[in-house]
């Protein structure tokens, strides 16, 4: 790419290039959540910042919330999404009545292929060569990336941090803040390379590398694809939050806007974003509000001096109808905010890539066996202590421990549960059923493993326990007197 | 490709789950972003304002020309446009920037060439609102134009001291926001990230400087 | 056990029931006897629950119903008695499925009305403990430590005791009780979790330690077996200082 006389201001910088492909398949149906684990636990920057991170992010979130009445604040919050969602074939409809009415046009989109499809036909159709993205998890669900990629279309991420994760080939580590597994070091050694100079290691001076090359971006784009956090079903209005500014250019300054959105995020009225903004925000970042809130609402209108000539949103289901009115619909109140990824003891030690898919935490061990099916995703549902921080925190409590529970009995009738596990337990429930067998067996136990301590500890591996004692011993309590 | 009937049709296909009803609030919820009980909203403004980095000056309408001059003059901002919310102020406050030197024009003869917008020093717009909790100013794409208030470097924002709203329950739930065309925009300070290593800078893809000029008395 | 015989003479004692749970069992037998012989101290008559086994929680979290009905209806059987005597259990864990889960357990099955009947008399022991506390405190109870106490997940979060198990610390002379910052955030255990995810259960549980060492206690207290067995297995892998110990086993020797 070179320097394009006809845009001022901005002009590239120099080196700049075109970012890496953003790997096309998901790691779920080939790698453990283990496997996973153990990568981003080799490394200790990354542990490190994931766990100071997220430490911080949750005392930011109990800070904000210090001052004001927060559980009823939350009631409202679960109310407001559980009306929505029990509603949700009315509000949609009457949603897409107020967005028409706008003039937008709504695509309908039953899965990630066919939401895929339509992004890259209205991309053909309109003559669109080149996008700038805002961050959206929704895109990442149907990878929307490496589609419009195939059909010639540049597509440049404009979060800072999405940028990055871009460029780098990687995936976003957390539903908030996408390089909290990177080092400066890292994005320092990416930007000067593209630069094709040594660039000043500071934060300031690689945000200022990017924001130049992006707003290059941005005013020679031919369309916007954005998320939504919110769809406003009595204006038909698509709401987005950030803090960069990135969403609001996007959606406001080429000629094409796209917004890809899951069905789920209808809610009923302007008025409940003042429940529902303070929640989302404050258990996000901890802000009281993110720096831009854009609520927009169609193409841009006869007497107004900008804007896109045209809106599209791609009303995306994949999965998510199928969970309504069933055990597991409350996993569509979720808003997106990553609370409880920050509260999640797991979460902390393993960060997102962990968990295969988009989503992490316990949110996305929730929702990766419920948009991918147990056979693929039924294993990170396990991954999880069920120690209940995250039903505390949600903002809309959805209940994360139940919607697990009900997940993993789901994969035992679903009969995705490894052969050797479901022995072991029909064996363990045989016996222990039996207060005899019962005795006889503890007896058992504890005489082998009295057999195997020395001063009172197992530290040997031992068979069947060679998992346990790894990494700690088993400690039995003796008699002091 | 699966069209609205079939869409909706596997949409409506499943039971209802539980409903517990439209929440009915006709109080503000007691959250972050409303003011408390007895709190001052010009008060409670100005300590978000700076909390949030923007910059406040309150004056009366005699200074409004000069304190923007001088904003300009600060930011070393040539290039600046104008947005219809400044309503009566705009032409004399576009005759001000011309008699001080600066390029001032229309932020409606601006936005059509992106070029020129992009590469503008300064936006100055009025607004549909401010919010006095969150120290938010709220524009409308039919005042402010849907970029007008984060394309430049430094955006100066003219806000009447009447416009000034409690929090979020009172601009969503009243009769503030009339008709804001095709985007109702709400900005808290200047553009910032952390993603890098958590370190926070200002100015990322929106303004740097972000300008709140509260006309009052 | 020295205390018995003073009390045994009494008529009307109250009674209560001690479910040792499967830990207790196995791997905490300690434990259990500490709980048996500080009650007998405080006054009561204890009854072991004969023929109670586990309450199912490994396999009820790990979503097989089936084993984790059986196991649990023979505990349940063994339990329901036919009195009201008060069941104790020396486990947060164990307690909250006894409580909380097992109405979903036995939901519509016969055993559904027992179930009911067992998760009324139920109490995690440091939450009965902290109700005598001013018994506690005339038996002079004397340890010397500073303590950090542990916060078993189950216990905090689903049967909502926090303070009991520091109000019967705060009632020991001699115990300095720091708070620790991270005293809420789970140990790494989880039952199951912690063989199917070593590596992961293993760094949960070395970031409490750290706190550990940073707020120089000399013991680590909690009311859960389960959680006692992740951290002190690990510290005792560490060659760590800290003793861990059941909140039973500090006041027994607080006592002794």
């Amino acid at each position: 790419m070179s320097v394009r006389e006809d845009i001022g201001g901005s002009p590239l910088p120099d080196g700049w290039a075109a970012p890496a492909h953003q790997p096309g398949a998901f790691e779920l149906p080939t790698t453990t959540f283990e496997e996973r684990a153990h990568r981003t636990m080799a490394r200790p920057f990354a542990r490190r910042a994931i766990a100071g991170a997220t430490d911080h992010a949750v005392s930011l979130t109990q800070a904000r919330f210090a001052d004001v009445d927060h559980e009823t604040l939350r009631d409202q919050g679960r109310q407001i999404r559980a009306h929505a969602i029990a509603n949700l074939p009315d509000y949609l409809e009457q949603w897409i009545a107020n967005a028409e009415q706008n003039g937008t046009t709504v695509y309908f989109a039953a899965d990630e292929g066919e939401a895929r499809r339509i992004i890259a036909g209205i991309c053909v159709d309109e003559n669109i060569a080149s996008v700038v993205k805002s961050k959206s998890m929704a895109s990442e669900e149907v990878a929307l990336n490496s589609a419009l990629e195939g059909v010639g279309v540049d597509v440049v991420e404009t979060d800072l941090g999405e940028f990055v994760v871009q460029a780098m080939g990687d995936r976003p580590g957390h539903v908030i803040a996408p390089i909290l597994h990177r080092t400066k070091d890292e994005v320092h050694e990416l930007f000067s390379k593209m630069a094709g100079r040594d660039l000043p290691n500071e934060a300031e001076e690689l945000t200022a590398f990017a924001r130049a090359g992006l707003r290059h971006a941005f005013l020679t784009a031919d369309g916007g694809i954005t998320g939504g956090n919110f769809l406003i079903a009595e204006t038909g209005e698509v709401m987005l939050v950030t803090n960069e500014g990135n969403g609001r250019l996007t959606s406001s300054v080429p000629r094409v806007h796209i917004a890809l959105v899951g069905i789920e995020k209808v809610i009923p009225r302007r008025r409940d974003l003042a429940v529902l903004l303070p929640l989302l925000t404050g258990h996000g970042t901890g802000q009281q509000i993110t720096t831009y809130v854009s609520i927009t609402g169609g193409p841009r209108r006869d007497a107004e001096p900008d804007g896109p000539e045209q809106t599209h949103v791609v009303l995306l289901d994949a999965g998510r109808s199928a969970l309504l009115g069933g055990e597991f619909e409350e996993a569509l109140h979720c808003i997106r905010c990553g609370a409880c990824q920050n509260v999640c003891p797991v979460y902390r030690q393993v960060g997102g890539h962990a968990y295969g898919w988009v989503y992490g935490g316990p949110i996305g061990a929730v929702l990766t066996p419920l948009f991918r099916g147990q056979a693929e995703g039924g294993e990170v549902a396990q991954a999880t202590t069920l120690c209940g921080a995250c039903d505390d925190i949600c903002p809309v409590r959805i209940p994360l421990h139940d919607l697990l529970l009900g997940l993993r009995r789901q994969r035992d009738e679903q009969g995705e549960v490894p052969r050797r596990e479901q022995m072991a337990f029909a064996v363990w429930g045989a016996v222990w059923s039996r207060p005899w067998l019962y005795r006889m067996t503890t007896a058992v136990g504890r005489g082998s493993l009295g057999l195997l301590a020395r001063d009172g500890v197992v530290s040997s591996r031992v068979p069947g326990l060679r998992r346990w004692t790894d990494g700690r011993n088993l400690v039995l309590e003796r008699r002091r007197r | 490709m699966t069209d609205r009937a079939t869409f909706l049709a596997a949409v409506r296909s499943t039971p209802r789950g539980d409903d517990p009803g439209q929440p009915d609030r006709l109080h503000a919820p007691d959250a972050p972003t409303e003011l408390r009980d007895g709190e001052d909203r010009f008060d409670r403004l100005l300590h978000e304002c700076a909390l949030n980095s923007t910059v406040v000056h309150r004056v009366p309408e005699d200074s409004v020309a000069a304190t923007i001059l001088a904003i300009l003059d600060e930011a070393d901002a040539q290039s600046v446009a104008l947005t219809e919310d400044l309503g009566a102020r705009r032409q004399a406050l576009t005759d001000a920037c011309a008699a001080a030197g600066r390029d001032a024009a229309a932020y409606a003869d601006v936005a059509p060439n992106r070029a020129r917008a992009g590469a503008l020093d300064a936006t100055i717009t009025g607004c549909a609102a401010a919010v006095a909790a969150t120290g938010s100013i709220i524009t409308s794409a039919a005042g402010a134009g849907r970029a007008g208030a984060l394309i430049a470097p430094t955006h100066i924002c003219v806000v009447d001291r009447d416009q000034v709203v409690t929090g979020l329950h009172e601009l969503f739930d009243g009769s503030v926001l009339a008709d804001v065309g095709s985007l109702l925009a709400l900005q808290s300070g200047p553009s910032r990230s952390a993603d890098i290593e958590k370190v926070l800078i200002l100015g990322v893809h929106g303004p740097g400087n972000v300008h709140l000029v509260l006309v009052d008395g | 056990m020295d205390t018995g015989e003073a009390i045994a003479d009494h008529v009307g004692v109250p009674t209560v029931v001690l479910f040792p749970t499967c830990l207790g069992d196995v791997v905490a037998r300690q434990t259990v006897t500490d709980a048996e012989l500080v009650l007998v101290r405080l006054g009561f008559d204890v009854r072991q629950a004969r023929g109670a086994t586990c309450c199912g929680q490994p396999a009820f979290n790990s979503g097989h119903d089936g084993p984790a009905r059986a196991v649990a209806r023979a505990t349940l059987r063994a339990l329901d008695d036919g009195t009201d005597d008060p069941i104790l259990v020396p486990s947060g864990s164990c307690a909250s499925m006894v409580r909380l889960h097992w109405r979903e357990v036995f939901h519509k099955t016969d055993d559904a009305d027992g179930a009911l009947r067992i998760a009324k008399r139920v109490r995690e022991l440091s939450s009965f403990l902290a109700e005598q506390s001013a018994t506690i405190a005339s038996l002079q109870p004397q340890l010397t430590a500073r303590v950090g106490y542990h916060d078993s997940c189950h216990m905090l979060r689903e049967l909502r005791i926090k303070e009991a198990p520091r109000d019967v610390l705060r009632a020991i002379n001699g115990i300095e009780l720091i708070e620790l910052p991270s005293a809420e955030r789970c140990c790494g255990f989880g039952g199951t979790f912690s063989g199917r995810y070593p590596e992961v259960s293993v760094a949960m549980a070395d970031s409490k330690i750290q706190d550990m060492v940073d707020a120089r206690i000399d013991l680590l207290v909690s009311a859960d077996p389960g959680c006692l067995l992740q951290l002190g297995g690990r510290m005792s892998r560490e060659g760590s200082p800290v003793r861990t110990l059941h909140l039973a086993s500090v006041l027994a020797e607080a006592l002794a």
